[in-house]
């Protein structure tokens, strides 16, 4: 499964890809999890599966969801709790809901 | 409490959500960033240069020659002089990119759009004349760099919209199948480009006929000067910082939605500095981008490593302490959102009054220590924002001690200021680990996405 995260720079989510990387490998997940900004989603949308964007730019949700649409891939803004807590965990878990929906 | 929530949930939220996700100002934003690597490369160049150690100078003229620091200087000059260059380019092809019309053709048909407004000639100063001559037939450098940056986002915003409107309009030339794509895509630029060029061609002829001469100068006066004032005054840089961290209180990012409107006039206010830096001037502004990335929010928006470290050490709940640990090694590098998210600050009417109270008074604290002289104005150095602190202060100060010491100050009235709410709102979350029902007044977790 391939998960892309975006924020504004791609720095505070990249933080979250490490703790979601560690919570697949311990479950034995296989998945690709990289995080980009807002900026250069349209680049790497095509290798993605999902899309999660960080809450501090839930603003872009509705272009970035309609991105998502025309790929068929499912776009949402990550629950903020997990995000400052930097819970991989339940990330991972939304992650794969998303996609298997 | 819960009524700040309210309207900043019900009244700010809204707004502030279809500013930022206002597509040229998104564009405007995501074009200069374009521009931000070569100014990082080009600040080193200049660091070099500049370098604070006694002796250094001589010690560079004896190896490489009289002409060591012009020729050191080069890349700057291919750097941070076409920076209006680089963003007309940028700008263009990422609202070409909204518009989902080709992004490059629309890019290259702005650069040219750009330069078409520029008038190509330089003034020069022959050995022994009194008054300095035009020449022609040379593209001016210095309207390519931060002097021309609001011509090229007008240019690039005008010449993309008219670039959509024709090709939507579907005024092109298309091809028959079978023709490569690559082939076909030139074609369809065409005509939308000839539209642009000549629209961008009259307006400079009729202009030309005026007492400005050139759209550079009718910008400059009409545009480059109010913002400038706006954005090198006191009270304006209260008002940006206002914002930024009201919107960051609702969760947003405050610092990307309000530097669509001021990264320009804050990028053209470094450039400024910098060119008085290079040619040893007094530096002319205060207020850049460095004094806000680097003096002010340090650990991140809101100045939180302050409160990052108040945790690591002063904390007695479980959930601080943890928060404290997860949180310093972003910190140092000014990123903070598992604090703004994960305390959380965000709708927390308790946290939000020292996460904006402390910025400000910082602005006050930053403009008075560098307008009495005590501490070195930022030198025009593109440090990035995420320059750990004492480096970030020394670097951006142009190597001088003072900004390092300045940022200490600065850390230290952060913690004073964010030190008693951290206090209660820690206090809070103990009673709730050990059981203990909670104060009713102080609604914090009331959030969700």
């Amino acid at each position: 499964m391939n998960i892309l995260l975006c924020c504004a720079a791609g720095m505070s989510t990249s933080l979250l890809v490490s703790k979601m990387q560690k919570s697949a490998e311990e479950q034995g997940v296989k998945a690709r999890i990289w995080a980009v900004s807002g900026d250069a989603v349209r680049k790497h949308i095509e290798e993605a599966d999902v899309l999660l964007i960080g809450p501090q730019v839930r603003y872009l949700l509705p272009q970035l969801k309609k991105l998502g649409e025309e790929k068929g891939i499912p776009v949402d803004v990550i629950n903020t709790v997990h995000y400052g807590t930097c819970n991989g965990y339940e990330v991972l878990k939304y992650a794969q809901q998303l996609v298997s929906k | 409490m819960s009524k700040i929530n309210n309207i900043l949930e019900n009244k700010i939220m809204p707004v502030a959500g279809r500013i930022a996700a206002q597509r040229h100002l998104q564009s405007l934003r995501d074009g200069l960033i374009l521009t931000m690597p070569l100014i990082i490369v080009g600040s080193l160049f200049l660091i070099l240069g500049f370098l604070p150690i006694p002796g250094y100078a001589d010690f560079m003229a004896g190896i490489f020659g009289e002409a060591w620091l012009s020729k050191l200087l080069y890349p700057v000059g291919a750097t941070f002089d076409i920076m209006a260059l680089i963003a007309a380019f940028g700008i263009a092809y990422r609202l070409a990119e909204k518009y989902g019309v080709d992004a490059l053709s629309a890019g290259a048909i702005s650069v040219a759009a750009f330069l078409l407004a520029t008038p190509f000639q330089v003034s020069f100063l022959p050995d022994g004349a009194k008054e300095a001559i035009m020449v022609g037939g040379a593209i001016p450098t210095a309207l390519m760099g931060s002097k021309g940056l609001f011509v090229a986002m007008l240019v690039a915003m005008f010449s993309t919209e008219i670039y959509r409107l024709v090709v939507q309009k579907n005024i092109v030339i298309r091809m028959p199948d079978g023709v490569p794509p690559a082939v076909s895509k030139s074609f369809i630029a065409l005509i939308p480009g000839f539209f642009v060029i000549a629209i961008i061609w009259i307006l400079r002829l009729i202009i030309e006929q005026t007492s400005f001469e050139s759209l550079h100068n009718i910008v400059g006066e009409l545009l480059g000067k109010p913002l400038g004032v706006l954005g090198g005054s006191l009270v304006g840089s209260l008002v940006a910082v206002l914002l930024i961290q009201l919107l960051w209180s609702c969760g947003l990012h405050g610092a990307s939605i309000v530097g669509g409107v001021m990264g320009p006039i804050w990028l053209s206010s470094m450039d400024a500095n910098r060119i008085a830096f290079q040619d040893g001037q007094n530096l002319p502004n205060i207020f850049t981008q460095q004094f806000f990335d680097i003096f002010i929010y340090v650990g991140g928006s809101g100045a939180t490593l302050a409160l990052v470290i108040a945790m690591l050490f002063w904390a007695k709940s479980q959930q601080m302490k943890q928060l404290g640990r997860l949180a310093i090694g972003p910190g140092v590098f000014n990123i903070n959102e598992p604090i703004t998210f994960g305390m959380p600050i965000v709708m927390n009417p308790l946290m939000i009054v020292p996460f904006i109270l402390a910025p400000m008074v910082m602005v006050i604290t930053t403009y008075i220590a560098m307008s009495t002289g005590l501490v070195a104005k930022p030198a025009g150095i593109a440090v990035p924002w995420t320059m750990p602190p004492i480096i970030g202060g020394y670097l951006a100060a142009g190597g001088k001690i003072s900004g390092a010491i300045l940022q200490i100050v600065n850390f230290a009235i952060c913690f004073g200021i964010y030190y008693p709410f951290f206090r209660m709102w820690d206090r809070q979350k103990l009673a709730e680990e050990s059981g203990v029902s909670t104060d009713k007044n102080l609604d914090g977790n009331g959030f969700s996405a």
